[in-house]
């Protein structure tokens, strides 16, 4: 296995959606190959960042004035139900 | 509980839903406030990967939930609640995120049929008139040399946000809802109505996006 060709199977292993005897080549890829070893904690790193975003999202949200013009509308299309 | 036996087992999503669906038929404000409580925050997050401005983003979430309440008499349950109201927030971002694109520089509405790009630059391997052809010319850092503070900074999660924002519109919806939302692939795929082998193509592109932006962003740093 090359390591551009690790690059594009990577996903499909972190998901555990490949063949065993991909997963075999591909874990002896990582032990002999610093590159790619890297890579996937790059890749790793990567995706606890995206899994950060909620939090961030989170911080700078004014989710009770949003909520409360959901709310009005909500009562909006109610009352015009009715 | 009514004096027949319920089938076995926990109480379904399905029912749940079902439940929940005839509820806000009734005008009920309880159920409404479920929802919003339950996919409200995921929406918004959702339409700002098309509509970055989050005053803008919230206004797209509020036109979907009233497409959901002025459509919740003809929804028939083909798909999940859940399926059905991401559907609206989809069509409904995306339609917004066309009329907005000329005040928003980013390609969030590329096309993703047309998107074969490899995960890596080929010119980060070595030639085929190279002995290790294929292998690394330029490896990979390691980040974990990096200060905490750079690996888990404000600006590094702004470029995350600018790297998904940057995403043609099906690989971002995949990537917020798999690693931001952190939903289970098979819930992403009923949710977009995409197959799981398509759900993971696109989450690879993603993502090898979005690394390859934050590996700019610290090399940037490491020269400057």
């Amino acid at each position: 296995m090359t390591c551009r060709e690790f690059v594009e199977v990577l996903t499909d292993y972190l998901e555990d959606a490949i063949e065993p005897c991909v997963r075999a080549e591909i874990e002896r890829h990582i032990v002999i190959c610093r590159g790619c070893s890297n890579y996937v904690e790059e890749m790793r790193s990567t995706v606890g960042l995206l899994g950060r975003m909620v939090a961030e999202d989170a911080d700078g949200a004014d989710g009770d004035a949003h909520g409360e013009q959901l709310l009005s509308m909500f009562r909006a299309w109610q009352a015009g139900r009715a | 509980m009514p004096p027949v036996a319920l089938p076995a087992g926990p109480r379904s999503e399905n029912d749940d839903e079902r439940a929940l669906v005839a509820a806000l038929r009734r005008g009920d404000e309880t159920a409404f406030v479920t929802l919003v409580e339950r996919y409200g925050a995921s929406l918004v997050r959702l339409a700002r990967t098309f509509v970055r401005d989050r005053a803008v983003a919230e206004e797209v979430v509020q036109e979907t939930w009233l497409a959901v309440l002025n459509g919740i008499d003809r929804f028939e349950g083909r798909s999940s609640l859940r399926t059905w109201i991401f559907q609206i927030l989809s069509n409904r971002a995306k339609t917004r995120a066309v009329r907005e694109r000329r005040s928003a520089p980013f390609s969030s509405l590329a096309s993703d049929g047309e998107d074969d790009a490899a995960a890596v630059d080929a010119d980060r391997f070595r030639d085929e008139s190279h002995r290790w052809a294929g292998h690394w010319a330029a490896a990979p850092s390691d980040w974990s040399h990096l200060p905490e503070e750079r690996l888990l900074g404000q600006e590094t999660l702004a470029r995350v946000r600018e790297a998904i924002e940057r995403l043609p519109s099906r690989q971002a919806d995949v990537i917020v809802l798999r690693d931001v939302e952190g939903w289970p692939p098979d819930e992403v795929c009923a949710a977009l109505g995409i197959s799981d082998g398509n759900q993971r193509i696109l989450l690879h592109r993603a993502r090898s996006k979005v690394r390859a932006a934050l590996e700019c962003y610290f090399a940037e740093g490491a020269t400057g």
